[in-house]
């Protein structure tokens, strides 16, 4: 295994909820990641964000760990969730609030609601 | 070939969709990290095709990302996809 896919590992194991990102979740760098981010931070999930832009090897890594090309990417309790295609879907279907539920993270279920409202 | 065209036949040919657009959004990017200038940076993807039925969500975009290959995937900078069967 790579340098990066061992960092990678280590990280998904230690956060319940890790978001790689391009910037920070207080600067977001992309609008993908900052949608990504931004429903995140408004459902007050407790979430370790990682920098790709500030490491060129997770960077690459996290594609090939993940099979994934892009960038934003999500992980659950060690397990990919998706993209901001897929999270966006996830949130407005309520499935990402289940998705919380089952692995027993905390967020606030009335600011899910209230983005479903806003997007209805 | 344009881009837009390439995506449309690779994806024509893997999943003969019964519904397929691809939008170039490029220029709604413009000035933003990534844009190239002549577009073809930016896509935004609709597909319906029965091979879609019974896939997790992951499952429908890894079999989009396939379809288009890593060399035109290595080439745009964003892809924005809606899927479904």
């Amino acid at each position: 295994m790579t340098d990066a896919a061992t960092k990678i590992r280590e990280t998904i194991q230690a956060h319940d909820v890790v978001l790689y990102m391009k910037g920070t979740k207080s600067m977001p760098q992309c609008g993908f990641s900052s949608r990504v981010a931004g429903v995140l931070n408004y459902m007050g999930v407790d979430f370790q964000d990682v920098n790709v832009l500030a490491d060129a090897d997770i960077r690459q890594g996290i594609k090939d760990f993940s099979d994934w090309p892009t960038i934003p990417q999500l992980y659950v309790k060690g397990e990919f969730v998706g993209g901001c295609d897929i999270i966006t879907e996830m949130t407005l279907s309520g499935e990402l609030d289940q998705l919380f539920e089952e692995k027993g993270v905390a967020y606030d279920k009335d600011a899910a609601d209230k983005i479903r409202e806003a997007n209805a | 070939m344009p881009v837009t065209q390439e995506i449309t036949d690779r994806l024509n040919e893997a999943f003969a969709p019964t519904l397929l657009e691809v939008i170039d959004d490029s220029e709604s990017h413009r000035g933003h990290s990534g844009y190239m200038e002549g577009g073809e940076s930016h896509f935004n993807i609709t597909i319906r095709a029965p091979a879609f039925a019974g896939q997790s969500r992951v499952a429908r975009h890894r079999a989009v990302h396939a379809a288009l290959g890593p060399d035109l995937l290595g080439r745009i900078h964003a892809l924005a996809l809606d899927i479904g069967a």
